[in-house]
């Protein structure tokens, strides 16, 4: 039970600023997810907060502690690792208790600990495989069961889900938002996927270039991004995003439109030709070319009967235009 | 104040030992080579222990016979291992016991091997001198002919040590992408073409292993050829570990240690800028 | 296999079998020889098989010289291996972990301990000075710094293929630098370890320069200056120098039967990377 906060976190590796100043708060309880594309920074800043990186400026509390400069261990903090980072030459069984050991706990308390923390995951029966003998999905919840019991304030995740598969991936989000949910503890998350970010957090921070674009929840950075960067990264299919004369004439620096507040019909704003349609069954992905706008994707039914060389008149749905 | 998970005190112990047993004596080699010494007191005398090493011709012998015994057992190991390596990844018959049986002299005693070979190469009695008077030849003095001594030595060198060769090439060779091969058979090589059009250049990471290994090791070998002829006879298969250990023993220490000196600076300039030279081929490749 | 590879491999056969073995059968042969024949020198069938006598006689020559002999270069070996394992695996970790300007300095060494030969006499002046010449201990110790470059190498370019994230989940349990060696990293350690162990031993247990030089006494012998020093006294007993060969020799060829595979990893893996 925690709230993280940082100030003014710095990071630079020589004479590259990596982290070039982040402010943020995580509340108590809160599920925060870091989200931005790769070398944005969010892993580093999820590593200086576990302590693998020292920050080159600023402070960092958790539970109103300093601890810039505490041990990863003094922290109160636990991290699954993207490759989950289980010891390959341990069973289960010693890999959850692994850190219990180390802290001297005796040996029926660790074998009551690990027993209930494998009852909770369903892992009762892997205890004695070691982790190569394990399915990707077995070997997270082993990792994640390792994290349990040293019973942390805040619970570190750098990626997590990237080496399964998409079937798999599913699951798992619903399981750590149940174990989230059950737990009632911070925790940090850090994802490329903006799928993932949307689905799991309570609060999405939106890191580039190494500063942090925006803060809020999933709704509001996908109703009001407060950045044109924000604005293409939120939402998929991504925001048409338009700059330069065109954006000018339309009265700003950069003008955006979701595909699925763009309405396809026989008479609109635009005129354009389809260049290709994409069925996903409930709904359609079309691909247009307008003149003077160049290539705009719109969101619509999937029993569009658009078929690409047709010609479609194309308008933006009133209110959800984003203007910077 | 966070400390690094990997503190340098870990190499403390290794350092220890390394600095005090290692780099102190080849440190302390260069003064000791200047001087007359009786490990207690030491009187500067200049470089005369390295005129004395030059103008005796014992002693100058000993510089090269060590880098012909380097050469001549670095090259026959080079090409021995190379061609036994293709021939033992070949696919003939009996390959795995034939591997075992070329590798196993590395592991053996090389003083064993010594005397073994001291005695096949016994002028009279020896196996090689009877098995060649058997089909009419008569065979040379291997060992107490000063002409050839110290080629025999080297010979045997080659018989212990081409199995690491061999092992290096085999583990080369098996680096080497089959889909090399068939496109030059489809361009139409021949085997010798393919030896050596594709085989050499490809394999040449192994090919400097060997040379440079093999190389420091003959340059310093020093037990076979004392196992075999003690520099014999007279001076004419002394090389200079041989010479060091003679005036190690004659209580010489600072001449040794001048002998020292020297074998240093004959691997530094051989070794060195082979090394260069490989290390820009590599670039070019 | 085609007609070509069956008859090339029979040739090659018969040419190591020349080659390569006569000279072991030789040995086997001269050791169980009596003394009268195996003067000779000649390759012959036995025409006596004195195997016991002729052990036992070599055995207790010179008041049992050849246990002692076994006992010291055991113990040296024995003791040379386990720090070379352990300070080597330390360096490697350090050196492949650790990216500062130190590792330059600490890469030079390593490569002077490959390339440099080592001075003697001011090695045997500086054993002198710590109270180590003519000691088992400082044998150990040699052996060590001679052995270490080797060690180095090979552990850090296999600590190279081990994750990083291991270590940094060991710090998140609470694990100490030591502890992260000793319970994470060197268990994993343990296939080039096993090659370490059998290539480093079979290299000291053969060494013969370095006891020649440091440790000179009787009460200090090792296995291979047994075999120097039986070389003049037997010289009319050609079986007995052969027996001693023989029990040389055997130490070597149980280790490579039992671990073939683990001495062709460390000789190539250490050689091909350079």
């Amino acid at each position: 039970m925690a709230e993280v906060v940082l100030k003014g976190i710095r990071k630079s590796f020589g004479a590259v600023d990596v982290i070039k100043g982040i402010d943020l708060t995580i509340r108590d309880g809160e599920f925060c997810v870091f989200v931005g594309p790769s070398g944005c920074g969010k892993s580093t800043l999820l590593r200086i907060i576990a302590g693998l990186e020292t920050a080159t400026g600023g402070t960092l509390h958790i539970d109103g502690r300093e601890v810039s400069k505490a041990e990863p261990s003094e922290r109160g903090i636990t991290m699954v690792f993207q490759s989950y980072a289980l010891y390959p030459h341990l069973t289960v069984r010693q890999n959850i208790g692994f850190g219990l050991s180390l802290a001297k706990v005796p040996k029926d308390e660790i074998a009551r600990i690990v027993t209930a923390t494998a009852a909770t995951l369903q892992l009762e029966k892997l205890l004695d495989r070691k982790p190569k003998e394990l399915s990707g999905g077995q070997r997270q919840r082993v990792a994640i069961g390792r994290s349990i019991v040293r019973n942390p304030k805040v619970f570190l995740f750098d990626e997590p889900l990237s080496n399964l598969d998409a079937s798999l991936r599913s699951q798992m989000r619903i399981e750590i938002t149940e174990l989230h949910a059950k737990l009632a503890t911070t925790m940090i998350y850090v994802t490329h996927d903006q799928v993932e970010a949307m689905t799991m957090a309570d609060k999405i921070v939106v890191l580039n270039g190494g500063t942090i674009e925006q803060v809020g929840s999933p709704m509001e950075l996908y109703n009001a991004p407060a950045t044109p960067f924000v604005a293409g990264f939120i939402g998929s299919p991504k925001m048409n995003l338009y700059e330069g004369k065109l954006a000018q004439e339309m009265g700003c620096q950069t003008y955006g439109i979701r595909p699925e507040h763009v309405l396809l019909g026989a008479e609109g704003r635009w005129q354009g030709r389809v260049k290709h349609v994409e069925h996903l069954g409930a709904d359609a992905i079309v691909h247009l070319d307008v003149e003077g706008l160049g290539s705009l994707v719109a969101r619509t039914t999937g029993d569009t009967g658009l078929r690409p060389g047709g010609d479609v008149w194309a308008s933006p749905q009133p209110g959800k235009e984003f203007r910077y | 104040m966070q400390r690094s998970p990997y503190p340098y005190w870990f190499v403390l112990p290794a350092a220890v030992v390394f600095v005090t047993l290692f780099l102190v004596p080849t440190v302390a080699s260069l003064w000791f080579s200047l001087t007359r010494w009786d490990l207690y007191t030491a009187s500067f005398i200049g470089l005369d222990n390295f005129r004395q090493f030059f103008s005796e011709q014992n002693l100058t012998l000993g510089l090269g016979n060590t880098v012909i015994y380097a050469v001549l057992t670095s090259a026959t190991k080079t090409v021995c291992g190379l061609l036994l390596a293709v021939l033992l990844t070949s696919g003939i018959w009996g390959q795995s016991f034939l591997r075992t049986v070329v590798f196993f002299p590395v592991l053996v005693s090389t003083i064993g091997v010594g005397i073994t070979f001291t005695v096949l190469m016994h002028p009279t009695k020896g196996l090689f001198n009877v098995g060649l008077a058997a089909i009419g030849l008569h065979g040379p003095g291997w060992l107490t002919d000063a002409s050839l001594a110290l080629y025999s030595v080297a010979l045997v060198d080659l018989w212990k040590g081409v199995g690491l060769a061999t092992l290096i090439y085999i583990a080369g060779l098996a680096a080497i992408s089959p889909d090399y091969y068939e496109a030059a058979r489809i361009d139409g090589a021949t085997r010798v073409q393919q030896f050596w059009r594709v085989t050499v250049p490809l394999v040449q990471p192994a090919t400097v292993t060997v040379i440079t290994l093999s190389l420091i090791g003959g340059l310093r070998s020093f037990d076979l050829i004392w196992a075999m002829t003690k520099g014999g006879p007279g001076f004419s298969s002394d090389v200079l570990a041989s010479v060091i250990y003679k005036q190690y023993q004659a209580g010489f220490y600072g001449l040794s240690t001048a002998g020292n000196v020297i074998l240093f600076a004959l691997i530094a300039t051989i070794i060195l800028p082979l090394t260069w030279w490989f290390n820009r081929k590599e670039v070019d490749l | 296999m085609t007609r070509r590879q069956y008859w090339t491999g029979i040739i090659a056969t018969v040419l190591a079998l020349v080659i390569f073995v006569v000279p072991f059968v030789f040995i086997a042969f001269t050791a169980v020889k009596d003394k009268a024949q195996a003067s000779h020198l000649d390759f012959t069938w036995p025409l006596q098989f004195l195997f016991w006598q002729n052990l036992v006689d070599v055995v207790s020559t010179r008041n049992y010289m050849l246990l002692l002999a076994y006992f010291n270069s055991s113990i040296i070996t024995v003791g040379a291996v386990a720090m070379l394992i352990l300070f080597g695996a330390m360096v490697g970790y350090v050196l492949q972990r650790r990216q500062s300007r130190w590792n330059k300095v600490i890469f030079g060494c390593v490569l002077a301990g490959l390339i440099i030969p080592p001075a003697v006499v001011p090695t045997i002046w500086v054993m002198q000075g710590l109270g180590l010449f003519k000691t088992i201990w400082g044998m150990v110790f040699i052996q060590v710094a001679y052995g270490l470059a080797f060690s180095v190498l090979l552990y850090r370019s296999f600590i190279a293929t081990i994750p990083r994230d291991l270590d940094e989940a060991a710090r998140i349990d609470g694990a100490r630098p030591l502890q992260i060696f000793l319970r994470v990293i060197l268990p994993l350690l343990k296939p080039v370890t096993v090659t370490l162990i059998v290539v480093q031993s079979i290299a000291i247990f053969n060494d013969f320069t370095n006891p020649l030089y440091y440790l000179p006494g009787k009460e200090n012998v090792t296995v291979q200056l047994t075999l120097f020093n039986f070389q003049s006294q037997f010289s009319t007993q050609f079986n007995l120098l052969f027996m001693n060969i023989l029990l040389v020799t055997i130490p070597p060829l149980i280790v490579f039967i039992f671990f073939n595979r683990q001495i062709v990893a460390g000789m190539t893996a250490g050689a091909v990377k350079g």
